[in-house]
């Protein structure tokens, strides 16, 4: 069977750092108080860097996994009708996203 | 020998803890009774050892190691990470090694090679159903994550045949056990998608009509990856719910509580298997 060339790739830097943020309670306080220190720690693209420091949610949620992307967001402190209508804002949106780099 | 006593499924959507007091009044006191009478079944099937199928949310592991099965076979495990679960009143919950060590071992013999852990970390998957259910004290646990985050999964067919797998490796533990399976998860939702919000009743109700019937061919064809995903990337954790019927050998199951719950974003349900019931009942 072919693959589907389609399928988005996932950006494991991204994620990473989301994870990273979810089990590690003390990164996460630094990650509030000093963000770019943090993202500093990780090969995270421009474009990603970018989104993230916009709270760009829906550009995001095409680079890693939803349960992720929710997690971030949520200790973030982003409302949820916020995170939901950023989440669709991306079935609008043209193919500008460029898949994660690393 | 040991002997399952009693095997149940329940929903663990965050919002029923993080957002409980935001639920409408109605579906508030739909959504108790549900949690109060599977904890009512539960304690009246007097488990020793509780074992839950849940997924891993991201709190034990990630992209560079991600099982597709893991038998937590630790005497000890963690609580949950989840801030807004600091409330919960187990910081740390017992396992049973033994059944763990022994279900690993006999699933291997089954033409499963799950990997284990002697010490998970336990998230809202596990500790909100056990939480709500009023389970305290809490018996020692046997968790199990079925990989239901990351593409690729199990298929629904190895969940069931996995599922018979669990119930054979409890049945050949040499000890008087009593043991409860609960399957936590499900039903449909969305998390983190451009569709996050929408409950897809109709595959719910599908699901629930399917998982009632005392045979496995029309979930399988049912619960395909494709129409999971449509569902809502939640939805992938039928598969607890089709393991839990591979461990009841599809004898059909009593469906105690369904309801989409639009502010838990999830189709919430709750049921045991049939066969399964406690001889108190």
């Amino acid at each position: 069977m072919m693959e589907d060339l389609d399928e988005p790739e996932i950006d494991y830097w991204l994620s990473k750092l989301f994870f990273d943020l979810q089990t590690d309670r003390a990164l996460a306080i630094v990650y509030g108080k000093e963000r770019d220190a943090v993202l500093a720690r990780y090969p995270l693209s421009d474009s990603v860097l970018t989104a993230l420091r916009n709270d760009k949610v829906a550009y995001l949620a095409g680079l890693t996994n939803g349960f992720l992307l929710r997690y971030y967001f949520l200790i973030a402190g982003m409302p949820d009708q916020t995170f939901i209508d950023g989440l669709q804002t991306r079935k609008c949106e043209p193919a500008e996203v460029t898949r994660g780099s690393h | 020998m040991a002997h399952i006593s009693g095997i149940f499924a329940a929903s663990h959507a965050p919002p029923l803890i993080r957002d409980w007091n935001k639920i409408e009044t109605g579906r508030k006191a739909g959504l108790s009774q549900a949690f109060d009478e599977l904890g009512r079944r539960i304690r009246l099937s007097e488990p020793d050892v509780l074992v839950v199928l849940g997924a891993d949310h991201w709190a034990n592991f990630f992209l560079n190691n991600m099982p597709a099965i893991c038998i937590g076979v630790g005497a000890e495990h963690d609580g949950p990470l989840e801030q807004w679960l600091s409330d919960y009143p187990h910081k740390l919950m017992r396992g049973s090694a033994a059944l763990g060590r022994h279900m690993a071992r006999a699933t291997f013999q089954s033409r499963f090679e799950p990997s284990v852990s002697h010490r998970m970390r336990l998230d809202h998957a596990f500790c909100v159903p056990l939480w709500k259910a009023r389970l305290d004290p809490l018996p020692p646990i046997v968790p199990i994550v079925i990989n239901a985050v990351q593409e690729p999964m199990p298929t629904v067919s190895r969940c069931l045949a996995f599922g018979e797998a669990i119930a054979g490796a409890i049945e050949s533990f040499p000890a008087p056990l009593r043991v409860v399976i609960l399957a936590s998860g499900g039903l449909s939702h969305s998390v983190g998608e451009p569709q996050m919000g929408h409950i897809d009743e109709d595959f719910d109700r599908k699901c629930i009509d399917l998982l009632g019937r005392p045979d496995a061919g029309g979930l399988i064809t049912f619960l395909t990856d494709e129409r999971m995903s449509r569902a809502g990337n939640g939805s992938h954790e039928l598969r607890f719910w089709a393991a839990a019927h591979g461990a009841a050998r599809t004898h059909g199951f009593e469906l105690i509580h369904y309801e989409a719950v639009p502010e838990t974003y999830t189709g919430c349900g709750f049921a045991q298997w049939h066969g399964s019931e406690a001889s108190v009942l």
